[in-house]
């Protein structure tokens, strides 16, 4: 009885080991991957890439930043299912707190350049009293306010706010109450009442320039 | 108000003399048969050795056509390939590669035999694509056929006779029994005989019973045809029962089954033994060190005379000056790309959409479908995975990779899922045709386009409407065909009309290689 133990101990031992070299061969030939694939779809330097529907990174608040990922990788955001966009996104920040660290510091690397404004037809002065609302939190400029814990809209790429503003209204974002400052914001959406008033504020919002 | 065409108009319409042909021929002109030609004649001016540069943006078939074209004729050529590998949405699965899907990143673990492969991508050559039978050719890639159409194969509904799964043979005689039947019941011979002569109507009354092996009364009453239920060689066989058929008809996925070795998929189709990619590796033999991978374009400046690309490697980045510049990368990435582009040229390039076509495949213990005499072909199944691939290569030997899924289009429905999942969304609906299904699978591979690596698509979407391409469409398809300045040069199946085929891409190559011919010959007439 006892000698079987040790054979089997034996064996098993010779087969962690064989399995142990299989692991690092296989290891070594094959090809490496790593988590900063996120230019694919946000452009090149994260400019923003509208036939992704990606939007711009560089320049973005390392604190916001890092939130929207960790939101999207606990399933807080890009989870409804009619938020065609942000389900694109989600399975991309199931990433380490390591990851998420190296991501952010790289992503801050990029020389921010404002995007190209495409929406320009609203009323802007509409937009602009509409925005009153908006710059208690956002600020003046629409530069950002860390302490209100709200980012920057300036050089954000427009189309994007557009589908933003739409999916706050509509619940895709902010649905869920421990989502605190995506809540927050879904209910500030109710400010705007139709498309229109989105495309106004976004129209003005154009306007201004973070730095 | 449409024009009702009256019984008797109609066979007056069939009875005249050159009426198919006729109709063929208007079918061409609307683009629903693509016309045979030769493989297009490139007859490009050789430059002097090296005396003009040409750089290739992405390592898709389109890119390595034109680089290899170039290379022929003297031009010092450079490819820049984002990703580890070349060839795009041509992927051959082999043992150990990476599956380099955005969010979801996995190995294949099939077995290394040179027969257990899976075409991720492009799989089947039709034997109307020249361009590419011509490059198989002058590159020496060894071809086989490819089988689409089994009538061993089955077709499964769970809405249809409870669930069970019938062969394609049984289907087929089924619905030309009851096509036929119904013909027979429209036109009397006397009817027939008003438009035809007696002869011609009693000879379409015989090739219309034939066609559904009807009986004497014209009716089908069922047909070994469809194969036995027991018997056939030492004993007489037996028929199967027939099948309700005009229930069978009257649903989209019969539809879908009906034509789809019609056409394009129709036969004879074929592929490279051992894998498609066997013509990317065709291409890429002669070009050598030419082409760099893990090199990521960053910035396309076109101007009169140069093109001036940035692309990084390695985290350095370099700048490529070239005369010329043949760029395949997907135009929803290229929008995310620096460049000096004209604004039409931009709005084409934002107007096209992406597929989401998606591929699963199991590396299977056994090949357990040829005991059910299976060889090669499709199963349908009216489910997400529609159809399950055998293959027809590796004959008899022990194990094979089996095609498990292909939506090819219209939805997320995989895409969104995990890969545990998508496997056993895969197996359960693969059991539904072969209950035994499960056990014989293992190793499976899952490939979601719309989120692979540098791709992020199965194919350009130009129409946004099925009713056919509207003016706007035509015209930025058009733009976006032209060159920047004679310099740079989209290419890839995204400009063509007829893209997700090889052949569309390597023909697009070929427009812009030629345009750039042209106008170097006028130049230098000029
Ligand atoms: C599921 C599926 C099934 C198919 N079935 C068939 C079939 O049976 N028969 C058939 O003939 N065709 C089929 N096709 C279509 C065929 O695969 C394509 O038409 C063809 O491969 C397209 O080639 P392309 O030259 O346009 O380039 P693509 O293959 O699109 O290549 C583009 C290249 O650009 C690279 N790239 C992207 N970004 C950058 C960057 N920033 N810098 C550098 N490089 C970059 C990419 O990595 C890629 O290599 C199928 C396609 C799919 C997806
Ligand atoms: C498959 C494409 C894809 C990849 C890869 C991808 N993203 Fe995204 N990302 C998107 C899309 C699409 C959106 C827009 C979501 C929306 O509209 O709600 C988005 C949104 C975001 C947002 C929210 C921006 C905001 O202002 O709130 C952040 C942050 C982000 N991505 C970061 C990243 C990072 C970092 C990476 C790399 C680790 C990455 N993404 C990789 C497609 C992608
Ligand atoms: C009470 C403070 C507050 C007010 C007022 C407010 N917001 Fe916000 N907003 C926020 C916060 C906080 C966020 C960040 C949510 C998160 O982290 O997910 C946000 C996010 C956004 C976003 C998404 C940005 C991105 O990059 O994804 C947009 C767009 C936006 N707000 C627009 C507006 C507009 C337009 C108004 C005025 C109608 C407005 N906000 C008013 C607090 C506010």
């Amino acid at each position: 009885m006892i000698a079987r133990v040790k054979h089997v101990l034996i064996l098993a031992a010779l087969m962690l080991f064989s399995m142990q070299v299989a692991a690092q061969e296989t290891e070594q030939e094959r090809e490496p991957f790593d988590d900063r694939y996120c230019m694919t779809c946000h452009g090149i330097d994260g400019v923003g890439n509208f036939g992704v529907q990606a939007p711009r990174l560089a320049g973005m608040e390392p604190w916001y930043l890092e939130r929207q990922l960790k939101l999207f990788r606990d399933g807080l955001r890009g989870k409804h299912p009619e938020d065609t966009e942000g389900l694109a996104m989600q399975p991309m920040a199931v990433l380490t707190d390591e990851s998420i660290t190296d991501i952010v510091a790289w992503v801050g690397t990029w020389e921010y350049k404002p995007a190209p404004a495409t929406i320009t037809a609203g009323d802007k002065e509409h937009g602009e009293s509409l925005y009153q609302t908006c710059a208690t939190c956002h600020g003046i400029n629409a530069e950002g306010n860390e302490s209100m814990n709200a980012p920057a809209l300036a050089g954000q790429n427009d189309w994007y706010l557009v589908t933003q503003l739409q999916n706050f209204k509509a619940g895709y974002r902010g649905y869920r109450d421990d989502d605190v400052y995506g809540s927050q914001m879904r209910q500030m959406s109710g400010v705007l009442q139709t498309r229109q008033d989105i495309i106004d504020v976004v129209s003005y919002i154009n306007t201004l320039r973070k730095l | 108000m449409s024009k009702v065409v009256s019984r008797r108009d109609f066979l007056n319409l069939v009875g005249a003399i050159g009426g198919t042909s006729a109709l063929i021929q208007a079918s061409t002109a609307l683009g629903l048969m693509p016309g045979t030609a030769a493989a297009s004649e490139l007859n490009l001016q050789a430059v002097p050795a090296n005396g003009k540069s040409a750089v290739i943006l992405g390592a898709g078939i389109s890119g390595l056509c034109a680089a290899y074209e170039l290379m022929k004729s003297g031009y010092q050529v450079t490819v820049l390939e984002a990703s580890h590998r070349a060839g795009g949405r041509v992927m051959t699965l082999r043992s150990g590669d990476l599956v380099d899907e955005l969010g979801n990143r996995q190995y294949c673990d099939f077995d290394d035999e040179p027969h257990l492969y899976f075409n991720a991508g492009a799989a089947r050559i039709p034997s109307t694509h020249n361009n590419v039978l011509h490059y198989c050719r002058e590159l020496g890639v060894e071809l086989e056929m490819f089988i689409n159409e089994n009538k061993a194969a089955y077709f499964q509904d769970d809405n249809l006779m409870g669930g069970k799964p019938i062969r394609n043979r049984e289907f087929s005689t089924n619905v030309r029994g009851f096509l036929a039947e119904l013909f027979g019941k429209l036109f009397s011979e006397t009817e027939l005989m008003e438009s035809f002569s007696r002869e011609d109507a009693e000879t379409l009354l015989s090739v219309v019973s034939n066609f559904g092996d009807l009986d004497e009364q014209m009716r089908y009453v069922g047909s070994t045809r469809g194969g036995y239920a027991s018997g056939g060689f030492l004993e007489h066989g037996t028929a199967h029962d027939m099948i309700a058929i005009r229930e069978l008809i009257n649903r989209r996925f019969m539809n879908e089954v009906l034509t789809a070795n019609e056409g394009e998929t129709g036969p004879m189709l074929m592929q490279p033994v051992g894998g498609m990619d066997m013509i990317i590796k065709g291409f890429l033999r002669p070009l050598g060190e030419r082409v760099h991978y893990r090199s990521l374009v960053r910035s396309v400046q076109v101007s009169n005379d140069s093109v001036s690309v940035e692309y990084e490697q390695n985290g350095t980045t370099h700048t490529i000056n070239a005369d010329y510049c043949f760029n395949c990368i997907p135009s929803h990435l290229m929008t995310g790309i620096a460049n000096n582009f004209p604004t039409d040229y931009l709005e084409a390039m934002r107007y096209i959409r992406r597929g989401e076509a998606y591929k699963a495949a199991f590396q299977a213990k056994e090949r357990f479908w040829e005991k059910d005499g299976i060889y090669g072909g499709i199963s349908w199944i009216n489910a997400p995975v529609r159809q399950i691939w055998y293959p027809a290569h590796g004959i008899h030997k022990q194990k094979g990779i089996m095609l498990a899924a292909y939506d090819y289009g219209g939805g997320m429905h995989f895409t969104k899922m995990t890969q545990e999942q998508r496997l056993e969304a895969a197996l359960a609906q693969g059991e539904k045709v072969h209950p035994e299904y499960r056990q014989y699978m293992e190793k499976g591979v899952t490939i979601a386009w719309h989120r692979m690596n540098h791709m992020l698509g199965c194919s350009a979407r130009w129409q946004r409407d099925r009713g056919g391409w509207t003016d706007d469409e035509e015209n930025l398809y058009h733009r976006l065909q032209q060159s920047v300045n004679g310099r740079h040069y989209f290419i890839g199946d995204q400009v063509s009309q007829h893209s997700a085929w090889q052949e569309s891409a390597l023909l697009s190559a070929h427009w812009a290689l030629q345009d750039m011919d042209q106008r170097q010959r006028a130049q230098a007439g000029a």
